[in-house]
């Protein structure tokens, strides 16, 4: 079983690890739309020396990146070959397959530029933000949506996160207990599928029912002291630059 | 539903969607098949039969919703917006509006195996259906071959997983059931 | 008066079960009392009914003199549950956010939640640890958290449930010595558990139950000669007082 690793938040004293997490959200989301919309290259260009700028300046590891961009470049590749051979044009000449054409590989390059710089402005809002520090601040976007519980939300978002290690690893020692038992002799897959999925949801669900009465026993309410943010001119200079860069990129 | 029920729906619902999580990092070989089962989806379909439509697609939103934000809980360790609008963002939209038919057909009426089996076929339809059109629009191609990468090699699997899902459900629901409207705690 | 007082407490299970049959109890203010029995005797049932976690079949839960089901929300206050297994009973993301859980629940202001949360994670011992995710902790910690977690809610009467479980060494000499300072700070302590031998020497009191009743109670020097007869362990030394792990 692959290794989970769930927390790629690393706690820095840096300019990005210190904002109020409300407005960095709210960066990124910009940030993200910006990179949406642009169609030239050069707008990716200059998004991409900002956010890559941004990365630095939060720390954080390229190494890091470069493991999670391998992913993605298969990815990438796959969809840079298809509209190549797919959206019609000038043929590219001189390549020994035939049918790729010039506008289906930019179409294909920029599309994948774009994954990639959303996955970077991801990785910088994982990177520098706390599980908790998020789930508050989704709570405080969500408080004034009508309709969504944001009490309930942000303790449901809590609460996945807190059990995921717990449930993987009690997943993982199910595994090793079965192979050592020797189900790999086992060739039906509804078999080995039932033999762990059946006792892992019976012990989730039990395990549910115990957290349920310790929530009890701690007076759980959905009225609850809220969080306090505090915001920094900081806060709001980087905001207004966030504002800048995309609206250059999205006007020029 | 007095405060109870619903904290526990809720740590149901919340559970579910850390078994859709850590349902990507498990997967079985199946026999003569290249491509391995995941469980994420299995998961999902269980979320929609155990929790209903409204708690089980709580519990597949709140699993994109992780994942949008950047969490890495998408099959393979991916997570955010990039993997929506990648090929295989329609399965995740997918999953969400799956465990909604399935929880909104099971769910009707007295439970039994025939509804769940109904259930998880309009389910995976709505599913590979939202699926493939989007894997066909990013990807360009034809829809011959979206099918192709899209629904053929899965089908063996998803066969599978809605066996499994069907016999495991025959206990697992009396169970909650049990679990659930506890007649000896005070009511709110 | 009695601190907690149980009065013909029966439980029976929706499957039909009876976890307790007739349960009559009273613990004063500042005891320390210890509660053993065979698996199923009933002892679990019997603290969640406490802090109305279950709800009696028939007879009635007192604290101070008030029956608990008029006001949950008090009881839950005063008195708090450890349970066995401390992963089910931590909720925050970081070690200090799951002490704030409680007071969060009781609305307290952010500047009192704050202060408790800090007091409290000195109090254990946990202040280096305080942005740690729990499940980097290690099992005498996590427990340790548990308990920072129910203090946090600043109760007079304290349960533990098998605290030392799934603990080593060092993690039962923390976790004990832990217990016996609480009792020395004024609360009233319960301890469920099968290992007399880590924790008799400090008990005032011992309580034996077997199929759901209360079949001895009494002072543990008075009963220790009689607990094998019950299916529990009889530690090996003759004096109570050698019963303990602290040294
Ligand atoms: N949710 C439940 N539904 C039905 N029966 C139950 C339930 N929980 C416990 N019981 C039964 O009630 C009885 C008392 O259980 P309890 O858990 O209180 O025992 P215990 O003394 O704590 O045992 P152990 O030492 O194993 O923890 C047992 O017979 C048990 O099988
Ligand atoms: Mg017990």
């Amino acid at each position: 079983m692959a290794e989970l690793t769930l927390f790629h938040y690393i706690a820095k004293k840096t300019l990005i690890h210190g904002m109020d997490g409300r407005i960095k959200l709210i960066c990124m989301i910009l940030f993200t739309m910006a990179v949406g919309f642009s169609q030239k290259g050069l707008d990716l260009a200059v998004l991409t020396a900002v956010l890559l700028m941004v990365y630095m300046a939060a720390g954080l590891s390229i190494k890091r990146l470069m493991t999670e961009i391998r992913y993605f470049l298969v990815l990438i590749g796959i969809i840079v070959v298809a509209h190549s051979f797919t959206i019609p044009g000038t043929a590219i000449p001189g390549l020994p397959v035939q049918g790729m054409t010039w506008e289906g590989l930019r179409s294909g390059l920029l599309f994948g530029w774009r994954l990639m710089l959303m996955l970077i402005i991801g990785n910088i809002m994982t990177g520098t933000t706390s599980f908790s520090l998020f789930k508050n601040v989704v709570e405080w976007f969500l408080r004034p949506v009508p309709f969504i519980p944001a009490a309930r939300v942000a303790m449901m978002f809590s609460l996945t996160l807190v059990l995921i290690p717990a449930i993987f690893d009690q997943a993982s020692e199910m595994l090793d207990a079965q192979k050592a038992r020797c189900i790999d002799g086992r060739k039906n897959p509804i078999a080995r599928i039932s033999f762990l999925a059946g006792p892992l949801l019976f012990h989730t669900f039990m395990r549910a029912d115990e957290i349920v009465q310790a929530m009890e026993s701690r007076c759980y309410s959905e009225v609850r002291t809220p969080t306090a943010f505090q915001t920094t001119p900081t806060d709001w200079l980087l905001l207004g630059f966030t504002v800048a860069a995309c609206l250059m990129v999205l006007l020029i | 539903m007095n405060t109870s029920a619903q904290l526990r729906m809720m740590v149901f619902a919340s559970l579910m969607t850390a078994l859709i999580a850590i349902g990507g990092y498990l997967s079985f070989p199946i026999p003569l098949i290249p491509v391995p089962i995941v469980l994420a989806d299995f998961f999902v379909m269980l979320a929609g039969l155990l929790l209903g439509a409204a708690w089980g697609s709580a519990s597949v939103g709140l699993f994109l919703f992780l994942g949008a934000m950047g969490i890495p809980v998408f099959a393979g360790g991916a997570s955010g917006v990039a993997v929506f609008l990648g090929p295989t963002g329609g399965f995740l939209v997918g999953y969400l509006l799956g465990a909604l038919v399935i929880g909104w057909v099971s769910g009707k009426g007295k439970p039994s195996s025939v509804k769940d089996f109904i259930a998880l076929l309009l389910g995976d339809f709505v599913l590979f259906g939202l699926g493939i059109v989007w894997l066909k629009t990013v990807l360009k191609v034809t829809w011959a071959k979206a099918l192709g990468f899209g629904l053929l090699p899965f089908i063996p699997g998803t066969v599978i997983k809605m066996a499994t899902a069907i016999i495991l459900v025959r206990t697992l629901r009396p169970y909650l059931k049990s679990l659930l409207p506890r007649e000896d705690e005070y009511r709110a | 008066m009695a601190i907690l007082e149980i009065r013909h407490l029966t439980h029976i299970f929706p499957n039909g079960t009876i976890a307790l049959n007739d349960i009559n109890l009273s613990v004063e203010a500042g005891e320390f009392v210890v509660i053993a029995g065979a698996n199923g005797s009933g002892k679990t049932a019997l603290l969640r009914h406490l802090n109305g976690l279950l709800r009696p079949t028939s007879g009635e839960v007192l604290l101070e003199g008030v029956p608990i089901a008029k006001d949950l929300t008090r009881a839950r206050r005063k008195i708090g549950l450890i349970f066995q297994n401390s992963d089910n009973q931590i909720v925050g993301q970081t070690v200090s956010e799951d002490v704030a859980f409680g007071p969060e629940n009781l609305n307290l202001s952010r500047e009192e939640v704050d202060r408790l949360v800090k007091e409290i994670l000195e109090a254990v011992g946990l202040s280096d640890l305080a942005c740690r995710q729990p499940h980097t902790l290690s099992g005498g910690q996590k427990k340790r958290l548990a308990v920072a977690g129910v203090l946090a809610m600043r109760p007079q009467i304290i349960a533990f449930d098998e605290p030392f479980v799934a603990l080593d060494y060092q993690g039962v000499l923390q976790v004990l010595s832990q217990i016996v300072d609480l009792h020395r700070k004024g609360h009233t302590i319960l301890v469920v558990t099968h290992d007399l031998e880590k924790v008799l020497a400090h008990a005032t009191r011992l309580i034996i139950m077997e199929k759901g009743r209360i079949v001895r109670d009494g002072d543990p020097a008075r009963l220790i000669g009689d607990v094998e007869t019950y299916g529990i362990k009889k530690p090996s030394g003759e004096s109570v007082e050698t019963m303990t792990w602290l040294s």
